[in-house]
């Protein structure tokens, strides 16, 4: 696990100033009462207000992500707490949106999504108010399980236990 | 029975080797210059059409940032000769993206890109470039190109008031030797509210065969038109992929993604793209080949081989040549980092097993494949290499010389 969250750190962390070239207005389709933004956006607005991000891959069409949508992201006390204690951002693994690296790289969503290993969606990445990735889920989560994923961000519990620890603990 | 168990593994054995060592690369070829801090090579455009040969012309396009901006750029080499030119700046503009490239006539290139949300087209003649002409209308990207019988197609989606449309282009070429655009037409005559995205074609003789990402359906399908009159008008769009679903109430269909087409043998066509069927192994490289130009699609077909059935594949293209031959390039890392990975038919009409060249395989990453087949069959093939993810990239060449049967 910690090599697997060493390796988004070292992609995900490369993106903490990464600049966005708009083409055409393609966004997939994240849930739509929750407040959504860019990857870009939500870097920024993460940084500049020290909240926890949530990274959400979806892709249009995706099956499991509709369940969730339906089933899931429908839940009034999970939409209240992510909206407002995560800063929300979503990826289209196969958009041609274009992102700028530090380094000066550019890629598109969908490579960005592929050099990060992400094999299906929905895949969900928590970051610290630090902006440090801490876990992934992949596939359906029910609303418990988003929430239980929700309050070891929030509570601050990453900073002392794993996840795991946690949820045997809860 | 222990002669029939060694006769199938005879014939296992020859079937593999046949795959391995239908083309020999000897050596490989840089394109630009050893890899250097902040500059990143691209070859990212629509149907990865990004190498073409024009008679004993081989020429390569791409994008980079050299100078800060990105911008696309071309070299050309005659077949003979050991290197190629040095970059030869096709765009202008402030930013110009994801170029393609077809052959026209000997020596003779035409190349699309997009330039500040344009799409542009201009020929490469040797070192020299024609004028360039601007196609689209609305906000555009994502063009593609083909030729044939002295005629440029471009093909691009374009995005006006919100509304999509996929327009394709018909260039001539004047005795001096300029692009004229002859016709502009939309594939579909209503433009969607739904994206149109990735579009590849085709061309041979009379025939246009155009392919792109649709998700009109609610979810991302490969559909296909056919032209017989050059690009002046076109057939109602017919599923490419062939869709799975039923997992779950919400399940409308598997994704796909990024298809590339080719032209081979009198009226053949090849299209292959990214197809997740397959479940949680991501990405599968699946392929239908189309009789009269295009106009009709034949049953889906798996090109990876089994050793690729549990990895991810990206990045799939495609070449074939008037000789009836055809091949198909992807990079996956089932072995550790990426490499470039070939499958064409073989003698029993099946894709044969993955072959990954040597000199685009082994230390490092090596990924973004483009191919052109001469008219000998051999294989001309371009990629990006780079230490590993972060590291700045180089551009390469490889000619595989086709081994006689």
């Amino acid at each position: 696990m910690s090599k697997l969250l060493s390796s988004y750190r070292q992609h995900l962390l490369s993106l903490l100033c990464l600049l966005f070239f708009p083409v055409f207005s393609v966004v997939a389709a994240p849930p739509e009462t929750y407040k959504f933004l860019s990857l870009t956006e939500a870097m920024q607005q993460a940084s500049a207000q020290n909240k926890p991000m949530f990274l959400y891959f979806g892709r249009y069409g995706c099956s499991t992500c509709r369940k969730m949508h339906k089933e899931v992201f429908t839940n009034d006390e999970m939409q209240e707490k992510y909206n407002r204690d995560f800063v929300l951002a979503y990826v289209d693994t196969e958009s041609g949106k274009r992102i700028k690296l530090p380094s000066g790289e550019r890629m598109t969503e969908m490579q960005f999504a592929s050099r990060n290993r992400i094999l299906g969606t929905p895949t969900f990445i928590y970051f610290s108010k630090e902006q440090k990735p801490l876990f992934k889920k992949a596939g359906f989560q029910s609303i418990e399980q988003m929430n239980a994923y929700g309050d070891f961000i929030r509570g601050g519990h990453y900073q002392t236990k794993t996840l795991k620890q946690y949820l045997a603990a809860k | 029975m222990r002669s029939g168990f060694w006769a199938i593994c005879l014939a296992l054995m020859t079937a593999s080797v046949f795959a391995a060592d239908r083309w020999q690369f000897s050596s490989r070829t840089a394109i630009s210059a050893q890899p250097s801090s902040g500059l990143f090579h691209q070859l990212g455009g629509a149907g990865r059409k990004h190498i073409a040969i024009a008679g004993q012309s081989v020429a390569v396009v791409w994008e980079d940032n050299r100078n800060g901006d990105p911008q696309v750029y071309a070299a050309v080499k005659q077949t003979t000769d050991q290197a190629f030119s040095p970059s030869i700046q096709v765009s202008a503009g402030s930013e110009s993206y994801e170029p393609t490239i077809a052959s026209v006539a000997d020596g003779v290139f035409a190349i699309s890109w997009e330039q500040d949300a344009e799409i542009h087209v201009r020929l490469l003649l040797g070192s020299g470039l024609s004028d360039a002409v601007r196609l689209s209308t609305g906000t555009a990207a994502q063009a593609t190109i083909a030729a044939a019988q002295a005629k440029v197609y471009v093909a691009w989606p374009e995005q006006s008031a919100r509304q999509w449309t996929l327009k394709v282009a018909r260039l001539g070429v004047s005795e001096s030797r300029q692009l004229t655009l002859e016709s502009t037409v939309a594939v579909e005559a209503q433009a969607l509210a739904t994206p149109l995205l990735f579009p590849t074609l085709a061309a041979k003789a009379e025939a246009l065969c155009v392919a792109w990402e649709d998700r009109r359906a609610g979810h991302t399908r490969i559909l296909s038109s056919f032209s017989g009159d050059q690009g002046l008008s076109f057939s109602p769009p017919q599923n490419l992929n062939e869709f799975y679903s039923n997992r779950n109430a919400y399940d409308m269909g598997n994704g796909v993604t990024r298809v590339a087409l080719a032209a081979f043998g009198e009226d053949e066509v090849v299209a292959t793209w990214m197809d997740k069927r397959r479940g949680g192994a991501g990405y599968g490289i699946f392929a239908s080949l189309g009789a009269d130009g295009g106009e009709f699609f034949g049953p889906n077909e798996k090109v990876h081989g089994e050793q690729g059935d549990r990895q991810p594949h990206y990045n799939p293209a495609a070449a074939g040549n008037m000789a009836g031959e055809f091949v198909v390039a992807w990079d996956d890392f089932r072995r550790g980092d990426s490499d470039i990975w070939l499958s064409s038919y073989n003698d029993d009409m099946e894709w044969s097993e993955d072959f990954a060249p040597p000199v685009a395989a082994g230390q490092g990453e090596q990924s973004h494949p483009s191919i052109a087949l001469d008219e000998q069959g051999n294989l001309h093939l371009v990629w990006i290499e780079r230490a590993d993810l972060a590291a700045p990239t180089r551009l390469w060449y490889s000619f595989g010389q086709r081994v006689p049967d």
